[in-house]
């Protein structure tokens, strides 16, 4: 039994960012009954960190998605494959690349349908994440599609970037739709 | 090179929860099975590998520097190998290479892995944060932020694969699920042991896309622990060693929209190539009397098949058709029950596999045993889209001569190569 619960409670609310409510749901036991002294005993902890990342040579694809609307690949100069996701650098030819603007349509090479998701995507179930050969670019990236209906998702399916309105230099910038529907920003 | 055999081996039962055992504690416990089987005393290990995956699942980076210590090893070499699901495979693989290249005689590999202290107080469950912590794995500039799963990187090649080949079928799938619960049936320290029909499986729900809830693996808690030795010492040691004669590591491209066939497992095709061709298997499908695949999904388990050459390009759904699989048939595939049956305490889990195929060919399997089994095949997968496979061949070889009479069972350093 845990002596002070509104203190308890209010030092795991601030240490674990989580509502005080919900820790004393999950902590019911601990903080009302009688453990023995040997019962395991469950703790509320967090492992946090924040970032300032730098994006290092491949900014310009952020900041062309985030300001400009654009998609980038970046093309060797030695061998001329296009690589999507882009790098500086070809791995093939140990050649630098150059940036290369791709086009808005891409087939579907493979997908799948995510119906139970993490934390952070717990309200977007089910979702689409798909592998997209972007037209121009040489490799396949990852990308979700956005369906009216999820039973649509499909092999060889033909899709076209959309961009959000608020973008911030992420990959949540754009998705892909149908190439042949119309679909509101979501 | 010297030849390397597994003397010891223990485990704890594999569970979704140990709530009364850290991961040092449940490692202890492993170790200790391990040293206890092998008959030899901690002292006499010459060094650990540990294996364990995810530092946000135990809450701590670095955990295997205080294993070592809680464990009693202090000052003996050590080194973890962290590889994803491939964990416990590479863990007993770089194991293997301590003791081929002469330096150690008796080596300790070690996985274990918490899951589920991790807790997401919205739903009341540890499972979105358990995937949560599993999704800082993926590429977390390009492929963190769409939501990518475990499931799903595993889904991504299948769908591909189904999409050109017309199989596995969902049903097929489903039999891979049966199979697997049903042999952890015979396994005590199995997390899933379940009897289900094809219908349980097929109306169990839509976890992502083809895999439906029995397709999948459970999160699981435990630790696992081999005894690796020399042949000298092996010899002295048992009359019965089983021997890995056989090993392969290969890591594919992490980002697997670079790869040239997405429908392929492709480091389990290398790493078995080089499994078989140290081990002089030429026919695997003939020579091999059963296997440990890596069935983190049922679709996995199928795929394996193909690119571990036991059937053609697209052939893998026919082997659970037609029964070759199943525990009464040619070539049983998971007889501890694999990841789906058994479990998967991610770092321990190809120990467990490792350690499941030596008591086979030790003819020590219990009620999981397969008759005359001789030859056996472990699998670790592991990384985006599968990108790395462990594979090892665990054999029993007939004594030629009279063993070693005098036991010989120092772990040091050796003098020279």
């Amino acid at each position: 039994m845990i002596k002070d619960r509104e203190k308890w409670l209010e030092h795991a609310s601030q240490k674990i960012k989580v509502p005080q409510e919900l820790i004393a749901k999950a902590f019911k036991d601990e903080i009302d009954g009688t453990p023995a002294m040997d019962a395991p005993l469950e703790i509320p902890d967090i492992m946090d960190i924040t970032y300032k990342y730098s994006y290092g040579g491949i900014s310009r694809f952020f900041r062309e998605l985030r300001d400009n609307r654009r998609l980038y690949g970046s093309k060797c100069t030695h061998c001329g494959k296009v690589w999507l996701p882009p790098r500086i650098n070809c791995n093939e030819c140990y050649a630098p690349t150059e940036w290369v603007e791709l086009g808005e349509t891409a087939e579907v090479v493979t997908y799948t349908v995510v119906y139970y998701g993490t934390s952070t995507f717990y309200d977007r179930v089910p979702y689409v994440c798909a592998f997209v050969k972007v037209e121009g670019a040489d490799t396949l990236i990852m990308q979700n599609i956005f369906l009216k209906d999820i039973k649509m998702a499909k092999v060889g399916m033909k899709v076209k970037i959309q961009f959000k309105e608020q973008r911030n230099g992420d990959m949540g910038d754009f998705w892909y739709v149908p190439a042949d529907g119309v679909y509101d920003n979501v | 090179m010297d030849k390397v055999a597994i003397v010891g081996f223990g485990t704890t039962p594999f569970r979704a929860r140990w709530i009364e055992k850290t991961y040092y504690e449940l490692a202890y416990d492993a170790a200790k099975l391990a040293l206890e089987d092998a008959g030899i005393d901690r002292k006499e290990v010459g060094g650990v590998v540990y294996g364990i995956y995810n530092e946000l699942f135990e809450r701590q980076f670095m955990p295997d520097v205080y294993i070592h210590n809680y464990i009693g090893m202090g000052l003996k070499p050590s080194v973890r190998v962290a590889t994803g699901g491939a964990t416990g495979g590479a863990a007993v693989f770089v194991g293997w290479t301590w003791i081929a290249s002469g330096l150690y005689d008796i080596v300790m590999v070690l996985g274990v892995e918490k899951a589920t202290d991790n807790y997401n107080y919205a739903v009341g469950h540890s499972t979105p944060e358990t995937l949560k912590a599993i999704l800082f794995s993926g590429d977390m500039t390009f492929e963190n932020p769409s939501g990518l799963t475990a499931a799903a990187s595993y889904a991504l090649p299948l769908i591909a694969h189904i999409d050109r080949y017309g199989s596995p079928t969902e049903k097929q799938m489903a039999m891979v699920a049966v199979k697997n619960h049903k042999n952890a049936m015979n396994n005590p320290n199995a997390q899933s042991p379940k009897l289900l029909s094809v219908d349980d499986v097929l109306g169990s729900k839509m976890i992502t896309y083809p895999f439906k809830f029995y397709d999948n693996c459970l999160y699981s808690e435990g630790a696992s622990a081999v005894v690796l030795a020399s042949e000298r010492v092996a010899r002295s040691l048992s009359d019965n060693p089983a021997w890995i004669t056989g090993v392969g590591l290969s890591l594919d491209k992490a980002f697997a929209g670079e790869r040239d066939d997405i429908t392929v497992f492709t480091s389990s095709l290398h790493a078995g190539r080089d499994a078989y061709r140290m081990a002089s298997i030429k026919s695997p499908a003939r020579e091999l009397d059963f296997a440990e695949l890596h069935d983190a999904f049922t679709g996995a388990e199928i795929l394996s098949y193909e690119a571990f050459d036991l059937c053609g390009p697209g052939q893998g759904g026919r082997l659970i058709e037609d029964g070759v699989v199943e525990m009464t048939g040619a070539l049983p595939v998971n007889p501890s029950g694999g990841l789906i049956g058994c479990g998967h305490a991610v770092g321990a889990t190809g120990v467990m596999q490792t350690g499941e195929a030596a008591l086979q060919v030790q003819g020590r399997a219990g009620k999981r045993q397969v008759k005359n089994a001789r030859t056996g095949l472990v699998q670790s997968i592991g990384g985006p889209a599968t990108a790395w496979t462990a594979a090892l061949i665990v054999q029993r070889i007939e004594k030629t001569g009279a063993g070693t009479k005098k036991r010989i069972a120092s772990g040091r350093r050796r003098k020279g190569p």
